[in-house]
């Protein structure tokens, strides 16, 4: 591990010691044990490991969906473990989420959907967000689909939709999870290339989780995770042919 | 809050079916409140129309008079006595009862009321009354009112035909010179006006010495609130007088507490009131729930459970508002067919307009409170 390479305020997170259990009494079950992690600014960092090894419940707590109980975590200098509901949803404004699935409302168009974002930040006038939410669609290649709804794009077009609103409004940090285990390989590949590219040219820290190993090779470094521990940390030559 | 507005509307019109089932559901809603509040409004108006027609200031009842159609009798003495007062300008006396018309058509019987009214200067507003003054004073002739039920048979039309139309009420021949239109309630089908003489051939039993009702006019200027007081002790424990605004406010609510009219057509509007809140609630309910990964999405992206809420009760607002228009215009009409139907008139207020809207509108944001609880469940940390 390598937690000693930044200060706490460079680090875009850094998590110490965390431990995160489901329910309680006889049926509480661990998730997290002891798990150390830091990420630099402008890493592409991505987390794998098996089912049930605890890369989604990290995410959660990083993404601030759910109450850190034991341990210390700083997200873009917030320290959650101290963090009120309130803090939460403040800090998750500063941060892009993508999902497994979509989840754009199906009722808006692809360029309402991304416009949408930008009722969080109220400092940017509409019509700015209106050129913003165009020019990153464009970006993701569906300048030709802005009006179209969602049931009318493929899969791989509406999680290009989920991108560029998760990038939109210009976060601090990208939180994936397994933003290609709905799309065929090379639709997949396509999504998770153009994050790669945009997140670069931001120079945005990105942290994905994903099981699926032909993506590998976009991250800086790799995290594996068994059974709630945190088992290697670093850069994955095998996973990097070209680089 | 306008883009939660524009957000509620976009998901609406989405799925227009539903749109128009929601919309459907709160048109009637809108219209069963408006027609049974109408009737209701309408039932209590004509119950009090001739109560209202008294142009006198002030009235004399016996103490156990409930209303005036089955009014309890006083001594007349006691009304002569008002007269030594010098604020007093005119005292009256009409009396009501029932009596049995026989339709000279088909032989039917059918229960009418009568009134007996003074011919010179009634205190009473009868349009047309007056005109017939002349042709009133010989023996049992009566005035027929024009907008009694049918079931007294072709009254007005030979009436104008004819000039005159003899019936036989309480067994007696009865010559109807004319007609003036005053109308009908839930507790009388038609009414029939003449002159106390002739009232009182009607009902030979009667009591010449009892009366009913009297009408007071005070002189201008006087405070007939001061009269009553004051002639209050002269009449005893056996009338009492009260001005003309106190007995419309004392039938109507002898109305409203014996006749089951208030009930009847109050259950109907709440009836109308829950069936718009459960279909509104079904729809709301339904798009709530299926899109409920994409609220959690929303609240995990920093939405708050506030603009969630605001989305939901937009819908509501927008629903209540655009259900309205084609529940009012279809009261509108049932108002004209009811008023064929039922041969009694009903009229839109914009007093009822507002407070039905207010109705809607609540209902609207029940159903819009209750769905939204749903979206509060919505755990972000679910759409991982």
């Amino acid at each position: 591990m390598d937690a000693g390479t930044g200060t706490m305020s460079d680090a875009v997170i850094q998590a110490a010691n965390l431990n995160f259990s489901f329910g309680s009494g006889e049926l509480r079950r661990q998730i997290l044990h002891d798990v150390s992690l830091v990420v630099q600014p402008g890493e592409i960092v991505i987390l794998t490991g098996p089912s049930g090894s605890g890369k989604t419940t990290l995410l959660t707590l990083i993404g601030g969906l759910r109450q850190v109980v034991d341990g210390e975590l700083f997200v873009l200098g917030r320290p959650l473990h101290r963090a009120t509901p309130r803090d939460l949803v403040a800090c998750r404004r500063d941060i892009g989420f993508i999902f497994q699935q979509h989840n754009l409302l199906d009722f808006l168009t692809a360029r309402q959907n991304v416009e949408l974002v930008f009722q969080l930040h109220p400092d940017v006038p509409a019509p700015v967000a209106a050129d913003r939410s165009r020019a990153i669609l464009k970006q993701v290649g569906l300048g030709a689909r802005l009006d179209s709804l969602p049931s009318q794009l493929s899969g791989g077009q509406k999680q290009r939709v989920a991108v560029a609103r998760a990038l939109a409004a210009g976060p601090r940090l990208i939180l994936a999870d397994e933003p290609t285990a709905a799309l065929d390989s090379q639709s997949g590949r396509d999504v998770v290339t153009l994050l790669q590219d945009l997140a670069r040219s931001r120079g945005c820290p990105v942290l994905m989780v994903t099981h699926d190993s032909r993506v590998l090779d976009i991250a800086d470094r790799i995290v594996h995770m068994e059974d709630g521990r945190i088992m290697a940390d670093g850069v994955c030559d095998a996973a990097r042919p070209a680089g | 809050m306008i883009a939660a507005l524009v957000l509620a509307w976009r998901q609406l019109v989405h799925h227009k079916v539903k749109l128009c089932v929601a919309l459907a559901g709160v048109a009637v809603a809108v219209m069963l409140m408006l027609v049974q509040l109408g009737i209701r409004q309408g039932a209590m108006d004509t119950s009090v129309a001739f109560t209202r027609r008294i142009t006198a200031d002030a009235v004399v009842v016996s103490p156990r008079t409930r209303t005036i159609f089955s009014a309890a009798s006083f001594p007349r003495r006691l009304l002569h006595r008002l007269r030594a007062d010098e604020r007093i300008e005119q005292v009256q006396e009409i009396s009501i009862a029932q009596a049995r018309w026989r339709n000279p058509w088909n032989y039917f019987e059918h229960p009418i009321s009568i009134y007996g009214i003074p011919i010179d200067e009634p205190l009473v507003e009868l349009p047309g009354y007056d005109d017939h003054r002349d042709d009133l004073r010989p023996r049992d002739r009566a005035i027929f009112d024009a907008r009694s039920r049918a079931t007294y048979g072709p009254v007005v039309e030979t009436l104008a035909r004819e000039g005159a139309v003899e019936v036989e009420v309480n067994r007696r021949r009865i010559r109807v010179i004319g007609s003036v239109p005053v109308g009908v309630s839930i507790t009388t089908d038609g009414n029939l006006y003449m002159t106390p003489e002739n009232f009182l051939r009607l009902l030979p039993g009667r009591p010449a010495g009892a009366i009913d009702l009297g009408l007071v006019k005070v002189r201008p200027g006087a405070d007939v609130a001061a009269v009553c007081h004051d002639l209050q002790p002269y009449l005893g424990a056996e009338a009492t007088i009260m001005s003309s605004a106190a007995l419309v406010a004392a039938e109507t609510a002898f109305m409203r507490e014996t006749a089951p009219v208030d009930f009847i057509f109050g259950m109907g509007a709440a009836v109308g009131f829950f069936i718009g809140f459960v279909v509104v609630y079904q729809i709301l309910y339904t798009e709530v729930a299926n899109q409920l990964p994409k609220f959690a999405t929303l609240k995990a992206i920093g939405f708050g459970n506030g603009f969630l809420l605001a989305v939901v009760l937009g819908q509501a607002m927008i629903l209540s508002l655009l259900g309205y228009v084609p529940g009012f215009v279809l009261a509108i009409w049932l108002y004209d067919v009811a008023t064929a139907a039922i041969e009694m008139p009903f009229f839109m207020t914009a007093e009822r307009a507002v407070m039905v809207a207010g109705a809607t509108v609540l209902m609207c944001a029940l159903s819009a409170i209750m769905a939204v609880r749903k979206v509060q469940s919505a755990d972000p940390a679910d759409v991982f």
